[in-house]
């Protein structure tokens, strides 16, 4: 019986390193992967635990999929960026507290030879353009804040690009969506962060448009609704609310850089 | 009367629908080596393991008078091409007493087990494994399994089919020394030498037609 | 080619320094599977043995189903899993979602088929002589089912080293039960998912070169099971 009582006792071993149990301070926290790609959550952590004792943990997935875990009570709070469906969400009652904290903006991208000649238009001009040359358009396709901000902006020009043959759907996050663009040649839009963390020498994409009032890309937190969802630690979400909207916290936000530059901007309460 | 030790009556047994054997009358002496022959399917082994008490007959009557009640304590059967299990030739040998909880001087008992089966040295072979072992070796290991257990019935299903010329000569011995001690056998073969060799009286089994 | 070699150099450094994101990871994997097998191990071994072992109606089909369910998508499995386990379904109030328990219901979803399948496959592949010479010997028929079991010691070690191996590799079920948090339920291969999408890759091929490491000891092993077994 050697064997089968060695591997069970290399199981039973693993018994004994019982599962970790769930800290009493814990806060769950649905968010999108952009907060998470760019290393600001790993950045601010440490400051945060340090300050009001909890501990946060966050699955990071496209902002849609996040609304969806927190409707399903499978979060406490959120950190997301799509206003106008954050605004239904609050409305349709399953989330409260909606507190805009930060913003970086969105600018679209392209190959370094921009086939469609889009470099310096406007957005609505850029997006015309693209559409009109049917060149390669790479969209995010899943849902997220970023794929919200860019179906608005097709639809603000009345351009359906859904079907046309040049316009590929990733379904994935935003890094692996810029590594399709450039290995397409195409073009695509993209928060700032993401597109620093991807921007290195070998890169043969970059930006094409930038600036633009239509590419502000604005972040905010949210406490899913508890009478929606009794378990929600409500106690625990208002100090995180609180948290993120204060003087240090929103100059923590501004120290964050990388590769030198600032990628995200506060302002909470403006 | 005669000290009989087995008797049957119309013993009839099949497999799916097909008759594997067929026997109006049969009995068997103590102390008495029979021989059973016949073709290749007329039951020689089916007929071994009713005896054997690992099946039981579709009709007919099997009546054992040994000394207990439990006949499987008296009777053991060697099987044709045995197996032994993946464990050490000492453990194979002592498995049958073990199971009976007996493990007092389990190896006194195995070696002479051993002994009776015609290996010279028994402990050097204790710890070997199966896989170590010859053909003609494995066939007296297995045999050395059944006498461990001291059976008044030994049965025996082709014994030498598949045993090189020396082992044949060695299992001959230990069987013919297995009968002077009185125990009753019984032996399915084909090979006449070993019939000759044992004075069995032969029974040949022929399948109902 | 930059990307290559530097990527091998940053993950030797981080194994080397016992980087904490990387050992989180390799610790939540290993918990996480030793857990899942165990559970499934006990449950599997004696459902797959008794389906292997005794004769009984619907056998079959129970056989079939099990073998079915050995080619369950394990995203499925995840997505099942993940109905049954969010707040909102029926075992909500366990608050499993993204915890390292609700990753182990997953996984040990994942390894019961092999267990069971390949356990009843094991008694049935064993030679059909063993029982009768178990019975020759004397053997009751619980001692000779419990004699069965210990021949085919070898081959249960060698289905518990398998579904290890398939556990350990996968990264749908780890993916969506576990969430992927940080210090938390984030294993190997779910790490490994999400720095190359980070564009990160040191860590990524650091936590894979343990992955490799794992499944050359599981198929060494393999190896010395089935030699072991063979005797």
């Amino acid at each position: 019986m050697n064997i089968v009582s060695k591997t069970l006792l290399g199981a039973t071993c693993a018994l004994a390193l019982a599962l970790p149990c769930q800290a009493a301070d814990t806060l769950m926290m649905a968010t999108t992967t952009s907060t998470q790609d760019s290393g600001l959550l790993e950045f601010l952590e440490p400051t945060f635990r340090q300050e009001t004792g909890i501990e946060l943990k966050w699955v990071a997935v496209g902002t849609g999929k996040a609304l969806e875990i927190a409707k399903n009570c499978d979060a406490d709070v959120l950190l997301v960026h799509a206003p106008a469906v954050e605004k239904k969400f609050v409305a349709d009652g399953y989330g409260i507290d909606r507190r805009q904290i930060m913003y970086n903006d969105f600018v679209i991208v392209g190959p370094k030879k921009d086939p469609a000649k889009v470099k310096g238009k406007s957005t609505s001009a850029a997006l015309k353009t693209i559409y009109d040359a049917k060149a390669v358009f790479v969209s995010r396709g899943d849902k997220s804040g970023t794929h919200n901000a860019e179906k608005k902006l097709w639809a603000a020009n009345n351009l359906s690009p859904d079907k046309e043959a040049f316009y590929v759907s990733a379904g994935q996050g935003m890094m692996a969506t810029l590594a399709i663009a450039a290995e397409k040649g195409g073009y695509t839009l993209t928060d700032r962060a993401t597109w620093i963390k991807f921007d290195n020498k070998n890169n043969p994409l970059t930006i094409v448009v930038e600036g633009d009032k239509a590419l502000f890309n604005q972040y905010s937190v949210m406490t899913t609704n508890p009478a929606q969802c009794p378990k929600v630690k409500k106690d625990l979400a208002k100090k995180f609310e609180d948290w993120w909207v204060k003087p240090s916290t929103q100059k923590r936000i501004s120290e964050y850089t990388l590769e030198g530059k600032q990628l995200f901007f506060p302002n909470a309460g403006k | 009367m005669m000290d009989r030790i087995f008797e049957a009556r119309n013993l009839s047994r099949s497999y799916g629908g097909v008759c594997a054997l067929w026997l109006p009358e049969f009995q068997v002496e103590r102390g008495e080596c029979v021989a059973l022959t016949g073709r290749n399917g007329s039951g020689k082994s089916t007929l071994l393991r009713l005896l054997a008490f690992l099946e039981q007959p579709d009709a007919g009557t099997l009546h054992y008078y040994g000394s207990t009640t439990d006949p499987r304590r008296d009777i053991t059967l060697l099987l044709q091409d045995p197996y032994l299990l993946k464990c050490s030739v000492f453990k194979n040998v002592t498995l049958g007493l073990r199971l009976r909880g007996e493990t007092d001087h389990l190896e006194e008992r195995y070696r002479a087990a051993m002994q009776d089966a015609g290996f010279e040295d028994p402990m050097a072979l204790a710890d070997r494994t199966q896989a170590m072992l010859s053909g003609g070796e494995r066939q007296r290991v297995a045999l050395a399994s059944r006498l461990a257990l001291s059976p008044r019935v030994l049965l025996l299903d082709e014994p030498t089919a598949h045993v090189d010329a020396a082992s044949e000569e060695i299992i001959y011995a230990s069987v013919r020394a297995c009968l002077n001690r009185g125990v009753t056998i019984l032996c399915a073969t084909h090979d006449r030498t070993l019939f000759d060799f044992l004075d069995a009286r032969e029974v040949v089994l022929r399948p109902r037609s | 080619m930059g990307y290559f070699a530097d990527g091998f150099s940053q993950a030797a450094d981080l194994l080397l320094h016992m980087d904490d994101a990387t050992m989180s990871a390799i610790e939540a994997t290993l918990v996480s599977t030793s857990w899942a097998l165990a559970i499934a191990a006990l449950l599997g071994l004696p459902l797959g043995f008794v389906l292997g072992y005794t004769n009984f109606p619907g056998k079959r089909a129970l056989r079939l189903i099990s073998d079915t369910l050995l080619a369950f998508p394990t995203v499925l499995i995840g997505l099942l899993v993940y109905v049954l386990i969010t707040a909102r379904g029926p075992l909500g109030s366990f608050g499993l979602l993204f915890t390292l328990p609700g990753m182990v219901i997953g996984q040990t979803i994942l390894a019961l088929p092999i267990i069971v399948s390949w356990t009843a496959q094991a008694v049935e592949n064993l030679d059909a002589r063993c029982r009768q010479t178990l019975l020759t010997l004397g053997a009751s028929r619980t001692q000779t089912a419990l004699l069965t079991l210990c021949e085919i010691r070898y081959d249960l070690g060698m289905v518990c080293v398998q579904a290890f191996g398939r556990v350990v590799t996968e990264v749908g079920v780890a993916m969506m039960l576990g969430g992927n948090i940080r210090y938390s339920t984030r294993t190997m291969t779910t790490a490994i998912s999400l720095e190359t999408s980070k564009g990160e890759f040191a860590q990524g091929i650091a936590l894979g070169l343990v992955l490799l490491l794992i499944a050359f000891v599981v198929n060494a092993l393999l190896t010395w099971l089935k030699r072991k077994g063979g005797k």
